[in-house]
């Protein structure tokens, strides 16, 4: 997806609470700005952990809802209001980024575990220490209060707003979005984000260049976490609060689908795949029947699985390549007999 | 340029088993600094394994080996390109998913510090430019933008050894060179290869004659993991050992 067509994507987004204001009665647009949009933006933050992992270096990692659940948890132990109160005490300002801290070092010792994994191996161990998570926070009463979790996280008190005002929580959601998609689209740029590629095309010859492959995949699965991080917090605020089910099984792999469905291939995919499920969550109850989302969401993966294995937006670009040919004639001469 | 009084290989007794096999079975050798040297042998003779247990992509079970007298036996492979011994693979490993200049890129980085840095390279990057140089000399400079998977046989070649030269290797590792080139390639591949600086240390494995023999100063002949014939490259085709190497003991 080339940078122009990134910025009109974030143009719209800015614009979009308003353009709804237009077209749909006040109380609906709020809900799609908070509910679809705001919701996608922040479940689509941990899916770009995930999109960032597997697009740059191959690694799919089933851990990256459990690593923002822990910045989650991390939050709502620490934060004040917080009910029931374990540690507490703490401004927004402090334990917010305790909570980026504690899933940056989780993400760097899942990176640290799994480091000598590939593949479906990789995929295992990472959705072993998930489960394990899940398991000690629904089994632990005293730091994570057991089945029920932590409630009441309602976020701080910005410009003389409170967090929930959907407006707000949508702009802060866009801006933290926008600047991590933009932050990875640095990183894969920089000799970092290179060598990262290296490992993913071949980590052999990365380490016959002289890279030391583990620490670059583990420091990989740092910035993956912070990235999760980012997301855990503002999911967290978005649902007043965390419980083991919002980084059990189900999520997890929700955060793999919303993945896939997006396309790994590009960072944009993680936020196009986020609206999809997000659209498809809100409204599979009304359309069909609410016992049976998972059934119609496992009909839409296939669909497009089946369709296009990179995505919706693997799709789009092969229909804009097909659209632009004329485009491919302008580059330089492609090689004609220049071996000699 | 005096020469440097420590050898630039030196294997000593150097064995490797694989189970029940053994590939590689007590071979010593003594590289000069500058010196180019050919390692030859029909299939199965252990040309690769010994190039490996240099390389440090497997361990030997055997032995010691010595670069320009300091003992690499233990170290991993990333520590000994960075004591400066580069390295080409039989088969291409190269990033099909980078451009040829990012490919270069990487391999010119790899040799120095600040491997970590998460600073895009700005216009002026010393890195970047010397990226640009070695496409140029790989004569690849018309292709440096492209992904490196649309490259051609001999122009992912041509890439091959523009990396492994690019950390300033004391040593180059050159695993069959001419694997799967057209005969038209490989005049190109031998002037590349004899256009290299004596500043640099040459070993190549090789299969082809055609190539090994003119680019070397002293060859040497392997069967059944252990060294049969060391030889200069004028006598190597007149022995009667490797006679009966490559035609089979009945001639």
């Amino acid at each position: 997806m080339s940078a122009r067509l990134s910025l009109l994507a974030l143009a719209l987004l800015v614009l979009a609470p308003a353009l709804l204001g237009l077209v749909l009665p006040p109380n609906q647009a709020q809900f799609w700005t908070a509910n679809i949009l705001g919701r996608a933006l922040v479940y689509g933050i941990v899916a770009l952990s995930l999109t960032f992992l597997a697009t740059y270096g191959g690694f799919v990692s089933l851990a990256q809802m459990t690593l923002a659940g822990i910045a989650g948890y991390a939050l709502a132990i620490l934060v004040e209001g917080a009910v029931p109160g374990i540690v507490g005490g703490l401004p927004y300002a402090a334990a917010v980024p305790a909570a980026l801290l504690a899933a940056t070092l989780a993400g760097l010792l899942v990176g640290a575990i799994a480091v000598r994994t590939r593949d479906i191996y990789l995929l295992m161990i990472t959705l072993a220490l998930a489960m394990g998570v899940a398991r000690f926070a629904e089994s632990n009463i005293d730091w994570f209060n057991g089945y029920e979790g932590i409630r009441n996280v309602v976020g701080p008190v910005l410009f003389g707003v409170p967090f929930r005002d959907p407006h707000l929580f949508y702009y802060v959601a866009l801006a933290a979005a926008a600047a991590l998609y933009a932050g990875v689209l640095y990183l894969v740029r920089t000799p970092f984000g290179l060598v990262l590629q290296g490992i993913r095309d071949n980590p052999r010859r990365v380490a016959a260049l002289g890279y030391d492959v583990s620490l670059h995949r583990i420091a990989a699965f740092g910035v993956a976490g912070f990235i999760a991080g980012c997301g855990g917090v503002l999911t967290t605020i978005y649902n007043i609060g965390i419980s083991p089910g919002s980084i059990g099984l189900g999520a997890s792999v929700n955060i793999l689908i919303i993945s896939v469905i997006g396309g790994l291939g590009h960072p944009a995919g993680a936020f196009v795949g986020s609206l999809i499920f997000a659209v498809f969550d809100t409204f599979a109850a009304s359309l069909y029947d609410r016992d049976r989302f998972n059934t119609l969401i496992g009909l839409v993966f296939l669909g497009i699985v089946l369709a296009s294995p990179d995505g919706i937006v693997g799709l789009a670009r092969r229909l804009g390549g097909l659209r632009r040919p004329s485009r491919a004639g302008e580059q330089p001469a492609p090689r004609p007999a220049e071996t000699g | 340029m005096p020469p440097d009084p420590a050898p630039a290989l030196h294997l000593t007794g150097i064995g490797r088993r694989f189970g029940a096999l053994h590939a590689v079975r007590d071979v010593t050798l003594t590289v000069a600094a500058g010196e180019r040297r050919a390692v030859l042998g029909p299939n199965g003779a252990g040309k690769t394994t010994l190039f490996n247990l240099v390389c440090g992509d497997i361990p030997p079970t055997e032995g010691r080996i010595a670069f320009f007298g300091a003992d690499i036996t233990h170290l991993p492979p990333h520590r000994r390109t960075r004591l400066g011994i580069g390295r080409t693979y039989q088969t291409s490993l190269l990033f099909n998913g980078l451009s040829v200049l990012d490919n270069l890129y990487l391999a010119v980085r790899g040799g120095r510090p600040g491997r970590f840095s998460v600073r895009r390279p700005g216009r002026g990057d010393p890195d970047l430019a010397r990226a640009r140089a070695l496409a140029e000399r790989m004569r690849l400079a018309h292709v440096a933008e492209r992904p490196v998977a649309d490259l051609s046989h001999g122009q992912r070649r041509q890439l091959e050894v523009g990396m492994a030269l690019a950390c300033d290797p004391k040593v180059l590792m050159l695993d069959e060179p001419a694997a799967g080139l057209s005969p038209g390639d490989r005049p190109e591949l031998l002037a590349l290869l004899k256009g290299l600086p004596r500043s640099l240390t040459l070993v190549l494995v090789e299969h082809d004659m055609d190539v090994a023999l003119p680019a070397s100063d002293v060859v040497t002949v392997m069967k059944d993991g252990a060294i049969a014939v060391e030889a200069p490259p004028d006598r190597i085709g007149s022995d009667p050992v490797v006679q009966a190497i490559y035609l089979g003991g009945g001639h």
